[in-house]
């Protein structure tokens, strides 16, 4: 069986629609970054509290929501009516998020879970510790370092990265790579956004997989495009370079494809804690095959003929 | 066969025999039921097969996971033998530093200060030394003894709380990372770690001093226009503040139902009272001691720490302390009300917990007052118990509050001289907070307080919901991918599933083995091994199409295949790997397991798709004339 027959599809012409395609979706990406002043970081770049918890009936969220607007501890009248509050996988489970606060009380995440109990009795389970799903309190300070280690993980990935396909093969095709790179995780930050879905630690790891992923594909192609290079010197530089793109077409679609199945079916199955995670290896598995082609390789074309002249 | 082929075979054998062998474990592990487990505990022998299985992580089995601080700034204060104002006035630009970066490290930052300020350290430390920079290291060094102090306490409380396999280690010089596997009640758990454990003695001031100084910080407070905003500020303070990056207004706030609710909840008092006497018009009379309803507590928190109300304290040189939990009592108006009460204590201390020997929980004996009661029963050591016989008999008639972690847990009368060193406290909700009590009492008092500063806890359901989830993706994902090879690539394909395959086992043997972690993540990450370790082989299958496109003899297309794949291979790899390095690097828990899954199943698939299904490949080639190859 055979999905691609031997291809000719000229890629290389198609460069200036497919820059314009990423700039579109890039910039959007962007823009909706601008506007909602950065990335939603979640509690652990953020600070603040989690608290999910499950009833044994269908849970509506707006008496959830009225529940969470008058939470009183010792005095201390808190409103959380209008933060984050959602299901979380089936109708029972209710996933809710409050900001960090200064004077919070002692063991805030508990006084949450507590009064989440107390507010809907005959609907919750006998023994507290399984209506607790989950709970989490990250104070700001852990929080921005985190932040900056994760910053610090991704510069450094790209760096070693560049250093490595500048000693395999030249600097411009590490330049071509880091390039899609880039692409890659801007065009996955931007949908994000867009999304209205936050990055957490766990998204940080999909993050550099991507990278490590979109990485495998770009090279691959380019690997084809140094050994065409080798053995045939007649051809025109883009010619040698489209042809390796189709060349290696078939394994690029193969590989793509059972990578985005195994994340899909991870991304339907795998549940609620790992549904996001899931979710940005599926987006970076379509922009990371799609950049090795359209963005890694035309420029590489690129800084060839700049280097020409 | 090709006699050529034989060591490959047996690295082959040997490799798949000892991955059977490193994952055997984990199989008969999980095949054990829990009464076969505690069996195998009891000999002695479920700890060693534990020490060869995959462990499971926090997020799978449920548990929880808290990073503590020793909070340094109160360290130093504390090792200061005089502290005057000048003194907490450094120290508290220091926190403030820290606060914005909370990064610094805190010995240079109160270098700083210190050398800013002129602020002599050796008026303060004149034991450490006499300049500011030997004072600065042996604080250092005193610090971090200090933590290492607190590493032990912690370890001794946990083992003492019983739990299985606890983990217990310090991060940078003044964290410290607690994972507790399995723990049902976090709550408990979370109050054990955090207890400071100081125990103090405290004698009682009299009715009179309390009553002449509430009228006092009346006085003071009558009229006073921050008063109004903190009783009425706690709700519309956060109320304000959420307003404000939304913009928006609820529903039941347009009916006003929310802010009636908010009325009965917080502070009510009625205004013309409060404007007369804006301290005692939050209390209760309890007959002998005062009360404070829960509801008005964190008002009467905040006028307390007003600078004015703080004057007034020092200069009868008392402070007010709350007792360890409210009680319910019944309002004129037939409700009932959780009421703490609140007590005018000495300033100083007449006895810490330092000389306490042994402390037992226990019910409290018949025919006692605390009878049926959990109490715990404490023994000090000579030197305590000479002091106590000393302020016991010098105070009888007075009451004596015992103070722990600076919470009344129980102010009785002296009746007589107590002479032979032992107490009893009572003041519990149960048995448990007794029993945890004695715990810390008797693991001794932190060097320094410490803060929870990042607190995680997965409920066992949740952990259980994961792993069946996770499990299932696992054997979809692979049944999947395993058909697709199967009919894309047909006999060639059964190869390379034979491969992935194993590929799996050994990185399952791989993660036994190294005693890894298994997270979600985790879990995640040899599900995406499934689908990026085949692609080794669809590289190399891919190849050797094209070379028979090109008329080549299977035989040479098999070799021409391979050996073309190669470096593309390698050097497709080897990014994914420095990925993964890096991610193993910075991660945490999850992360770093997902980062461990990820390397290896690489690695690994670099062998099986390789080394293992090129020599199946060559035993097939060899010998016959092979003239077609399913691929």
């Amino acid at each position: 069986m055979r999905i691609i027959k031997d291809t000719n599809i000229d890629f290389m012409r198609q460069r200036k629609l497919a820059f314009i395609i990423s700039a579109v979706v890039i910039l959007s990406g962007v823009i909706s970054l601008l506007v909602n002043g950065g990335p939603k970081l979640s509690i652990d770049f953020k600070g603040g509290t989690l608290v999910s918890v499950q009833y044994n009936e269908d849970m509506d969220i707006t008496a959830v929501r009225s529940a969470m607007g008058k939470l009183s501890v010792d005095g201390q009248d808190f409103d959380f009516s209008r933060e984050e509050i959602k299901h979380f996988g089936d109708l029972g489970a209710v996933l809710i998020r409050v900001p960090h606060i200064d004077d919070s009380p002692q063991n805030f995440a508990q006084k949450i879970v507590d009064h989440l109990y107390n507010s809907f009795p005959g609907m919750v389970p006998e023994d507290k510790s399984d209506f607790i799903l989950g709970k989490g309190t990250v104070s700001p300070k852990i929080g921005s370092e985190l932040s900056g280690k994760a910053i610090m993980a991704i510069i450094s990935a790209l760096g070693l990265i560049l250093l490595y396909i500048s000693i395999r093969f030249e600097f411009r095709f590490a330049l071509g790579a880091i390039a899609a790179l880039t692409h890659d995780v801007f065009v996955t930050l931007g949908l994000f956004s867009l999304l209205g879905y936050e990055i957490s630690l766990p998204i940080i790891a999909a993050f550099l997989t991507i990278v490590g992923y979109s990485l495998n594909d770009t090279i691959v192609i380019f690997d084809r495009i140094r050994e065409n290079i080798k053995s045939s010197k007649k051809e025109s530089y883009d010619t040698i370079v489209n042809r390796s793109v189709n060349e290696s077409l078939s394994r690029t679609i193969v590989t793509s494809l059972t990578t985005f199945l195994v994340v899909f079916i991870l991304w339907f199955f795998g549940g609620e804690v790992i549904h996001n995670f899931a979710l940005a290896m599926m987006i970076g598995v379509i922009v990371g095959t799609y950049s090795s082609i359209y963005i890694a390789s035309p420029i590489v074309i690129q800084l060839h003929e700049n280097s020409i002249k | 066969m090709n006699s050529k082929l034989t060591p490959r075979f047996l690295i082959i054998a040997l490799v798949l025999t000892w991955a059977v062998w490193a994952i055997w474990p984990t199989i008969q592990y999980q095949r054990l039921s829990e009464a076969e487990k505690e069996t195998l505990r009891e000999e002695g022998k479920l700890e060693i097969l534990e020490s060869r299985t995959i462990k499971q992580g926090l997020d799978l089995k449920g548990g929880m996971y808290i990073v503590l601080e020793v909070d340094l700034p109160t360290l130093v204060e504390n090792l200061a033998i005089n502290k005057d104002a000048k003194l907490q006035a450094a120290l508290s630009s220091v926190r403030d530093q820290l606060l914005i970066s909370p990064e610094a490290d805190f010995f240079a930052l109160f270098s700083n200060i210190s050398n800013d300020n002129n602020l002599k350290l050796s008026r303060y430390y004149y034991d450490f030394g006499s300049s500011n920079e030997v004072i600065l290291t042996a604080l250092g060094e005193e610090s971090e003894d200090a933590i290492n102090r607190v590493l032990e306490i912690l370890q001794n409380r946990i083992d003492q709380f019983g739990v299985a396999e606890p983990t217990i280690q310090k991060q940078g010089n003044q964290r410290i990372i607690v994972e507790l596997a399995g723990v049902q009640d976090s709550d408990r758990a979370r109050s054990l770690l955090e207890s400071t454990a100081l125990l103090e003695f405290f004698i009682v001031k009299d009715i009179t001093t309390t009553n002449e100084l509430m009228v006092k910080i009346d006085q003071t407070l009558r009229g006073n226009k921050d008063i109004s905003s903190i009783v009425k500020d706690d709700s519309a303070d956060t109320k304000t503040s959420i307003e404000k990056d939304d913009g928006t207004v609820s529903v039941s706030e347009l009916f006003g139902e929310s802010s009636t609710e908010n009325n009965t909840d917080s502070s009510s008092v009625t205004p013309s009272i409060v404007a007369e006497q804006p301290f005692s018009s939050l209390l209760r009379n309890l007959g002998n001691t005062i009360g404070v309803p829960a509801k008005n507590s964190y008002a009467l928190r905040k006028m307390l720490e007003l600078p004015e109300v703080k004057e007034k304290l020092a200069a009868v040189g008392g402070k007010f302390v709350f007792s360890n939990k409210a009680q319910d009592y019944p309002t004129v108006d037939g409700d009932v009300e959780s009421v703490y009460s609140l007590f005018l204590l000495e300033d100083q201390a007449e006895l810490t917990g330092g000389v306490v020997e042994e402390a037992k929980a226990n019910l409290g004996p018949q025919g006692t007052t605390s009878a049926g009661q959990p109490i715990v029963n404490l023994s000090m050591n000579s030197d305590g118990a000479r002091k106590w016989s000393i302020v016991t008999g010098s105070n009888v008639g007075r009451q004596v509050a015992i103070v722990l972690d600076n919470k009344v847990h129980m102010a009785p009368n002296i009746r007589e001289k107590i002479s032979g060193g032992g107490t009893l406290i009572e003041g519990f909700a149960n048995i448990d907070e007794a029993k945890d009590i004695a715990i810390v009492l008797r693991a001794g008092a932190l060097p320094a307080p410490v803060d929870i500063i990042e607190e995680r806890v997965v409920g066992p359901s949740l952990g259980a919901e994961s792993v069946k989830r996770g499990t299932q993706s696992v054997i979809i994902g692979l049944i999947i991918v395993l058909i697709f090879m199967l009919m894309y690539y047909r006999v060639s394909g059964s190869i390379a599933d034979f491969a992935l395959i194993w590929n799996i086992v050994l990185v399952l043997a791989v993660l036994a083995s190294l005693q890894a972690t298994l997270t979600l993540p985790g879990i995640a990450g040899l599900i995406l091994t499934v689908g990026m370790s085949i692609d080794a082989n669809v590289i190399i299958f891919e190849r050797i199409r094209e070379e028979l496109r090109k008329g080549k003899t299977p035989r040479a297309a098999i070799d021409g295949g391979y050996n073309r794949a190669l470096t593309t291979i390698i050097d497709a790899n080897v990014t994914t790997l420095i990925a993964a390095l890096v991610l193993w690097q910075f991660g945490t828990g999850p992360i770093k397991g997902f980062a461990t899954v990820l390397f290896w199943g690489i690695l690994i698939s670099m062998f099986t798709a390789i080394f293992v299904t090129r020599t199946i490949f060559n035993s097939f080639t060899s010998g016959k004339n092979l003239n077609k190859l399913s691929i």
